[in-house]
């Protein structure tokens, strides 16, 4: 088991690795551009060939790839991601001052999808084809189809413009994080909330919930205590993944209500075309993405013993 | 396909064919803007009334629809094309070289797509992609992003169906590489492909409408539903029907490939496809299952 979690761990590592490389090269696919850039923020637009050469010189921009590559990531392994084109402040300065507004977000956002997610996948479980789930199974489909920005859009217009409850822009306290929250738990929640609805379906057919109805107990403790523990695992597993898409969300939620996170500097990155600044967003995605699939990995091999034998090829 | 509900098919129909015939069904040109008639409600003339620059909000949708629909059919079909034939090249060739492309697909698939894409388009606003407009960049961004999911359900197809005897069988009597994948294994792959793709039309719409949200898609002249939403939220106080209307549309569209998506799931669908199906292979088995409790009652 010890040998299968490091394994898994190891493979996780040789993926950031791989896919940092991978948008390295791709961010830095438009040579040139860096230094150009740079020079034309210091010096406006009389920036010349001598000064964007030296520029490019001086950050060693004129190696080769490989030699590039290697030297961003031992800075980066000490926390150095550079220096941000657009803001001009290190990118470590920007990352502490906004990741905590875009974990702020993803982890309200994330315990609003879990909740909803359980309270509707158990409702429709208990209703079992009755109006309560086909409403629901209605309200999951146009959950999981409408636009995060849409959603937004829509509720600044009603509890922002009509009800005046809450501010459009910004946020100051917990009121009005509700907004932003929702947005971008609409979505996954939705999805989740079919996971729990068929997988208890599924498990509610088995042998044992069928001994569980013999033995006299009521369809709730059936539902509840026999059949609920079994869908911890392919939930775990579908939550993990739309957690990692919350990202997305982030990113317009950011942009819609004006947050000052990761999502939006993302943004502001790409159109200021902030290479440096684009490459560190970036890494940090990687980063989240593969950890958090690997602790969700980890987790479902703890919970179900038959994943901890090693697959055959 | 005897039991299939067919009547699923109609809405995602009904955008595709206002998207063909969308300068038919446009009462004005959606760039015309008339200073005269600036965010007026609905009337005789405009029927969805106007937007901040008097454009007629109706034929402006849709000719949103014609700008999804087509970029959506380029992103789909390309993406299809190229994972298509990367994963079952992968799968048919096995050992190293299989090993090297699944490292490849598993590697573009550590990000979610519409990352990569957004990322791809901050790529090509650099000096070396003047060349490509920006309707462009988006479709080639968002292809670049989309194929490796396609790749990675071929491949799979085809390792699953190289195992079957009768492949041997066909080996054994003297077909060529070439004979046995066109005939026998390509079949199986696009049978599976093409219905994933039907189901994917719709989040291919949702993010070629979110990069234009974000300023990263679309340039304005042309009409696009994220866009003109964007659009819309600095009026959304006084007007908010600007953002309401391309909104509906747009969910109209998700939901409808939706629904196209879980009948098709529903049915039987191949085996051996693992990730995102196999949830769906679980929905139809529920499928069946409350199908026969209806019968039996």
């Amino acid at each position: 088991m010890q040998r299968m979690f490091m394994r898994r761990t190891g493979l996780a590592l040789l993926l950031m690795l791989a896919a940092t490389a991978l948008t390295f090269w791709l961010v830095t696919a438009a040579p040139g551009n860096v230094a150009a850039l740079i020079a034309e923020r210091a010096a406006g637009a009389g920036a010349d060939g001598a000064m964007i050469q030296k520029i490019a010189d001086d950050l060693g921009l004129n190696d080769p790839l490989p030699v590039r590559y290697v030297r961003w990531l031992g800075d980066a392994l000490t926390g150095d991601f550079g220096v941000s084109i657009r803001t001009g402040k290190p990118m470590a300065e920007e990352f502490s001052a906004r990741i905590p507004m875009t974990l702020t977000l993803l982890a309200g956002g994330g315990v609003l999808a879990l909740t909803l997610s359980l309270v509707m996948g158990i409702a429709g479980a208990a209703s079992n084809g009755g109006v309560v789930d086909r409403a629901l199974h209605g309200m999951a489909l146009v959950g999981a189809s409408t636009p995060n920005f849409f959603v937004a859009a829509l509720l600044v217009i009603v509890f922002s413009v009509w009800l005046g409850w809450v501010p459009t822009f910004g946020v100051s306290g917990f009121t009005s994080w509700l907004m932003p929250w929702f947005t971008i738990a609409l979505f996954p929640a939705s999805v989740l909330a079919r996971v729990v609805r068929v997988n208890l379906q599924d498990t509610m057919s088995r042998p044992f919930a069928t001994t569980g109805f013999a033995k006299g107990l009521t369809r709730r403790a059936v539902l509840l205590r026999e059949a609920l523990p079994n869908i911890a695992i392919p939930y775990m597993t579908t939550f993990g993944a739309q957690f990692t898409l919350m990202i997305i969300g982030a990113i317009v939620v950011e942009r819609v209500f004006g947050l000052a996170g990761v999502g939006s500097f993302f943004i502001e990155a790409i159109r200021f075309r902030d290479f440096i600044g684009m490459q560190a967003i970036l890494t940090l995605f990687v980063v989240f993405f593969v950890s958090v699939n690997l602790f969700v990995d980890l987790l479902a091999m703890l919970a179900d013993p038959r994943l901890r034998r090693p697959r055959k090829a | 396909m005897k039991n299939w509900p067919w009547a699923i098919l109609a809405p995602a129909l009904l955008f595709v064919l206002i998207g063909l015939f969308a300068p038919l069904i446009m009462t004005h040109d959606p760039g015309a803007q008339d200073y005269g008639a600036l965010l007026t409600g609905p009337s005789g003339a405009h029927w969805l009334g106007t937007d901040y620059l008097g454009r007629d909000m109706f034929s402006r949708i849709v000719g949103g629809a014609r700008t999804s629909l087509v970029a959506m059919a380029f992103v789909l079909l390309a993406a299809l094309a190229i994972g298509v034939v990367i994963g079952s090249f992968a799968g048919y060739v096995g050992g190293k070289t299989e090993l090297v492309m699944i490292s490849v697909i598993d590697i573009v698939l550590a990000l979610p797509s519409l990352i990569i894409a957004l990322a791809l388009m901050g790529v090509f606003s650099g000096d070396n992609f003047t060349w490509m407009s920006d309707y462009w960049k988006m479709i080639v961004a968002l292809t670049m992003a989309w194929w490796a999911n396609y790749a990675r359900m071929s491949r799979a197809v085809v390792v699953a169906e190289l195992q079957q005897p009768y492949i041997e069988a066909a080996r054994v009597m003297g077909a060529s590489h070439l004979w046995i994948f066109t005939r026998h294994i390509l079949p199986h792959v696009l049978g599976l492909v093409v219905v994933y793709a039907s189901a994917d039309a719709g989040a291919l719409v949702l993010a070629i409408a979110t990069l234009s949200f974000l300023g990263l898609g679309v340039a304005p002249p042309t009409p696009e539903w994220g866009q003109m939403l964007v659009d819309g939220m600095s009026y959304i106080e006084e007007y908010p029907s600007l953002v309401v209307i391309p909104g509906l549309a747009l969910t109209a569209v998700v939901v409808s490939f939706n629904l196209l998506g879980e009948a098709f799931a529903l049915q039987k669908v191949p085996r051996a496809v693992r990730g995102r199906f196999l949830t769906r292979k679980k929905v139809a088995r529920a499928a069946e299952e409350s199908a026969r409790k209806e019968v039996e009652a």
